[in-house]
């Protein structure tokens, strides 16, 4: 099986990384076509590509940049780059193998939507493709591609890498922003919404590393060219982290609408001798898990996902195979979450606390059959009722492990140990 | 000006109001930690949950603004169900305790818990350990597995004196509220944050473990450290006051007042007191009541009164300034009346929030009724007579809070040459200072004890009522001076403590007798509601 490379088609190549390389690819040519058109042609174009945002939530990208004041207020265009979500690793293969083409997408981004000012946010783990982005920046600078009257359109934008400290919670968009203001990571109450008050309380749009880069193409090829990719709903293509129990992980580059099937017996190559398909964490570790029946009817797009109750989240698609048990699993997710969980609001701060240490009570032989229980009331009441999605994030996995392997958490709560054979607890460190 | 309906009641709000604002303005319950109306909004408790009509998720009622036609209701079993949650989150890793805790009784955990909660638990695992004392500063003391983390002090500090002490350190549930190194919680407001913490996890080392505030009664009356009169409540018991809280009022102090007039409740106390009165005799002086004290002096003084000299301070409330320049300016038909004026160089000093440097409620009062009666002497003038002999009487009313009047013994002392000296006086006085032939102490009533009024510096002039007694046969000032030009006065009964009850009702059995004063005090159950 082939990947589908409207991003990726040159990132093999390692020159591809410098400004010689990008531009001997074409680089910077569609930012050239891009300054022929008006901003608003842009944001339409974008519009009617269908674009939706690749960071995990899929908002219509064309509709965000919508939002925007129609005034001449300053505002701010932030990458997020912060790729938090567990099992992702495709911001960082642009980071390190194609940063040009993000600073491409970021300057007709910002050029559509009136921005002079611009922002990559970087997680903290990621030192080298931070120093590899900060490299092509100034390279850029050199060239004239960035600061002042750019390629002579009489277009200024200044672009920035500020390097994140390592928090989960700075991948949500205003966690982002306090971040960036130099405040302790900390969603924000919304409203008021970024696009009307955000970084410095200016209007800010904030995209993925993914879904800034994908705007290249999609000036390059315009809007109909990139949906001749993906489904109706979910046009284009998409990045797909692949990890788990498979025999190639990897990222991939596949039109949306293929097959989870595909994904993983095609691209991946399937099991090791022996195993088999157990469950699918189709988008990241806060998509709600799949079972192997529903895996069978799974397309990689977000109305197929959602459909199953599950979502595409950020593309990473954890495989589990049957060597795995799901409470141990589920101990890693409870864990995660109650460390990253920011404590501002009550239901979250207690709730991702109280989860991780029922899950291990059972984990350790002590669960009763009314944890199993209480887990989902618990969950259930950290659903919806936060400032940001990490609650609810925190609370899915739970919900999906608890009600699709039910069996398990019953077995191991009975019997004070796992049902699959050879797990241990504390084989791996939580 | 949009119109909501909140549990079905039509409700019309200005522009811009939240929907908790509008519930607290129309007497609704709702239930809230880390909403104060008097700060910005956090929205982190997730407590003030209301059901909006059209919208399936529940909203916060702090940070959704009402808009016109808005429905919204917080009594239907969904929101019952989110708030029993909300607090229960808030309870999991709450110690239990309420026995020891200061805050029982005024608790909002433990009146939403009656409220919303009156469950068993269903958490099985061990709470989070967090510190059990942390000194924040002078006065303030942290526990803080006590705490919410509702965030109300850490904006406290930010956004009302802006001096950013606290912040909230690490994350998830092992979050603790904390200070900087060497930036202690230390500016002059600090204690506020006692009093918008929510729970027991802020405490004032000036009050914690002095009472159980049950036991405690409240008065609402000013505060007299400053001219700025901030609107205070007093805390008492029969033991005496022990604290005292700003009350609201947008006029004047907002919602806060400054540490320093927290202290005020010092000075009524007994111990502080003149409770007796001393005449001086030939044998050394003698213990007499006040009202005795008064008409003795009179009598002695039958005749010397006429051109005897008045010296009064910015303590004394209106009424009491009033009755005195009249007494003598009409009975005495003397105009020898001198203001007694304190640090008068620091009066115009104001730290921008509610601190002044005029540590008198009421100098504005005092120098308008001396303007009335075109009387503009001060108490250098009366200090050079004294020297020159030329004063022969003289009487002084002692400012209530001495602590602020540094000179106040040198002063005292130097009257010594006078012939006739009546002191009036809250406060304890040292006896062998007063060296004037004759002498009389004479025990005067504080702010709380007696219904006055004051001038701020605004000119803004504010009524308070007699709260309680403390020294029962104090007078009040003007009590004094009728009794000096031989007037008869009738006082509160000697033992008549306004707040006991009559004696119909001790036929009350004992614990429906502290029902009902419960009842009566409801700052019991306002804590949670604001």
């Amino acid at each position: 099986m082939n990947e589908t490379k409207l991003l990726t088609e040159h990132y093999s190549k390692p020159e591809f990384r410098t400004l010689k390389g990008y531009q001997a690819d074409g680089g910077y040519e569609v930012l050239k076509k891009a300054f022929g058109m008006q901003p608003q042609q842009i944001i339409d174009e974008v519009k009617t590509s269908g674009l939706r945002g690749r960071g995990g939530a899929g908002f219509p990208t064309g509709m965000k940049w919508g939002f925007l004041p129609k005034n001449g207020e300053p505002r701010y265009l932030l990458c997020n780059g912060d790729e938090g979500e567990p099992g992702t690793c495709k911001d960082r293969i642009i980071f390190d193998q194609a940063p040009h083409q993000l600073i491409e997408g970021m300057i007709i981004s910002a050029y559509a939507i009136g921005s002079h000012k611009g922002y990559i946010y970087i997680r903290g783990e990621y030192k080298k493709p931070a120093a590899n982005m900060e490299a092509a920046l100034r390279e850029a600078y050199q060239a004239g591609l960035l600061g002042k009257n750019i390629l002579g359109s009489g277009f200024d934008f200044d672009l920035d890498v500020y390097w994140g400290a390592g928090a989960y919670i700075c991948g949500e968009e205003t966690g982002m922003i306090s971040s960036l203001e130099g405040d302790k990571g900390q969603p924000k109450l919304k409203p008021p919404f970024p696009a009307v008050q955000g970084y410095l309380k200016k209007p800010t749009i904030v995209n993925n590393v993914e879904t800034l880069a994908a705007v290249v193409p999609i000036i390059r090829d315009g809007a109909a060219g990139y949906r001749k990719f993906g489904t109706e709903k979910s046009p284009g293509t998409k990045l797909f982290s692949l990890s788990g129990n498979i025999v190639k992980p990897g990222n991939y580059e596949v039109p949306l609408g293929l097959p989870l099937k595909d994904l993983i017996y095609g691209f991946g190559g399937g099991f090791k001798p022996g195993r088999k398909l157990k469950a699918v964490i189709p988008g990241g570790s806060s998509a709600p898990v799949l079972t192997a029946d529903e895996v069978e009817k799974a397309n990689l797009d977000y109305e197929s996902l959602a459909g199953l109750g599950s979502m595409l989240g950020s593309g990473a698609v954890i495989v589990i195979d049957d060597s795995h048990c799901m409470v141990d699993l589920l101990g890693v997710l409870t864990h995660f979450y109650a460390h990253e969980s920011c404590g501002q609001c009550t239901p979250c701060r207690e709730g991702t606390g109280w989860l991780n240490k029922i899950v291990h009570s059972i984990l350790e032989g002590r669960g009763r059959l009314q944890d199993i229980e209480l887990l989902e009331k618990v969950a259930n009441q950290m659903k919806g009722k936060t400032i940001c999605a990490l609650s609810d994030a925190a609370a899915l996995p739970v919900l999906s492990f608890v009600t699709k392997f039910r069996d398990e958490f019953e077995y191991y709560v009975r019997e004070g140990h796992s049902k699959v054979k050879g797990t241990a607890y504390a084989k791996m460190h939580h | 000006m949009p119109k909501c309906t909140i549990n079905g009641k039509e409700v019309e709000v200005k522009e811009g109001t939240s929907i908790i604002q509008a519930m607290a303005d129309n007497g609704q319950k709702i239930a809230h930690y880390c909403w104060h109306p008097g700060l910005s909004v956090a929205g982190v408790c997730r407590l003030c949950m209301v059901e909006v009509e059209g919208n399936p998720r529940l909203q916060i009622a702090c940070n959704t603004a009402v808009s016109e036609g808005m429905k919204i209701n917080n009594t239907s079993d969904k929101v019952k169900e989110a708030v029993k949650w909300g607090l229960d989150f808030h309870l999991i890793n709450h110690p239990l305790d309420c026995p020891v805790c200061d805050q029982a009784g005024e608790c909002g955990l433990q009146d939403q818990y009656m409220e919303y909660g009156s469950y068993d638990s269903q958490m099985a695992e061990s709470k989070v350990k967090k510190h059990k004392v942390v000194d924040l500063g002078e006065k303030v003391v942290l526990d803080s597995e006590r705490c919410i983390l509702c965030s109300r002090c850490v904006r406290f500090t930010d956004e009302v004196t802006g001096t950013k002490e606290l912040a909230i350190f690490n994350r998830g549930d092992h979050s603790e509220i904390g200070t900087f190194e060497n930036r202690p919680l230390n500016n002059k407001y600090s204690v506020n944050t006692v009093d918008i913490c929510p729970v027991g996890a802020l405490t004032s080392k000036d009050f914690r473990f002095k009472q159980r505030v049950w036991y405690l009664k409240d008065g609402e009356t000013i505060c007299t450290g400053c001219s700025t009169g901030c609107n205070v409540k007093a805390y008492f018991n029969n033991e005496g006051f022990f604290r005292i809280k700003p009350r609201y009022n947008p006029q004047v102090n907002g919602y806060w007042m400054c540490d320093e007039g927290r202290e005020i409740y010092k000075f009524i106390n007994k111990e502080y007191r003149q409770l007796k009165a001393q005449k001086k005799t030939a044998k050394g002086w003698q213990e007499m009541t006040a009202g005795a004290a008064a008409k003795d002096a009179a009598k002695a003084l039958e005749g010397h009164l006429k051109n005897a000299s008045l010296l009064i301070t910015g303590q004394a409330s209106m009424e009491e300034v009033d009755s005195l320049v009249s007494t003598f300016t009409t009975q005495f038909s003397s105009k020898k009346i001198y203001h007694w004026k304190n640090n008068e160089a620091q009066w115009g000093q104001f730290d921008g929030l509610l601190i002044r440097g005029d540590k008198n409620p009421n100098t504005k009062g005092v120098q308008s009724i001396f303007a009335k009666h075109q009387i503009d002497t001060i108490i250098e003038t009366l200090e050079a007579e004294v020297k020159a002999g030329l004063v022969a009487t003289l009487i002084v009313a002692l400012p209530e809070s001495q602590s602020v009047y540094p000179d106040l013994m040198d002063k005292l002392k130097a009257f010594g040459k006078v012939i006739n000296l009546i002191i009036l006086t809250a406060g304890k006085v040292q006896l062998q200072d007063l060296t004037a032939v004759n002498c009389w102490v004479i025990p005067t009533k504080t702010f709380v004890e007696r219904s006055g009024s004051y001038m701020n510096h605004n000119g803004l002039v504010q009524k308070v009522n007699k709260i309680t007694n403390i020294v029962s046969e104090a007078l009040t000032l003007d009590q004094a001076v009728a009794l000096l030009s031989g007037g008869e006065v009738t006082v509160d009964s000697v033992y008549g403590i306004e707040t006991v009850k009559p004696l119909a009702d001790l036929n009350q059995r004992p614990d429906q007798v502290v029902a009902d004063s419960r009842k009566k005090n409801e700052f019991l159950f306002k804590r949670g509601t604001v």
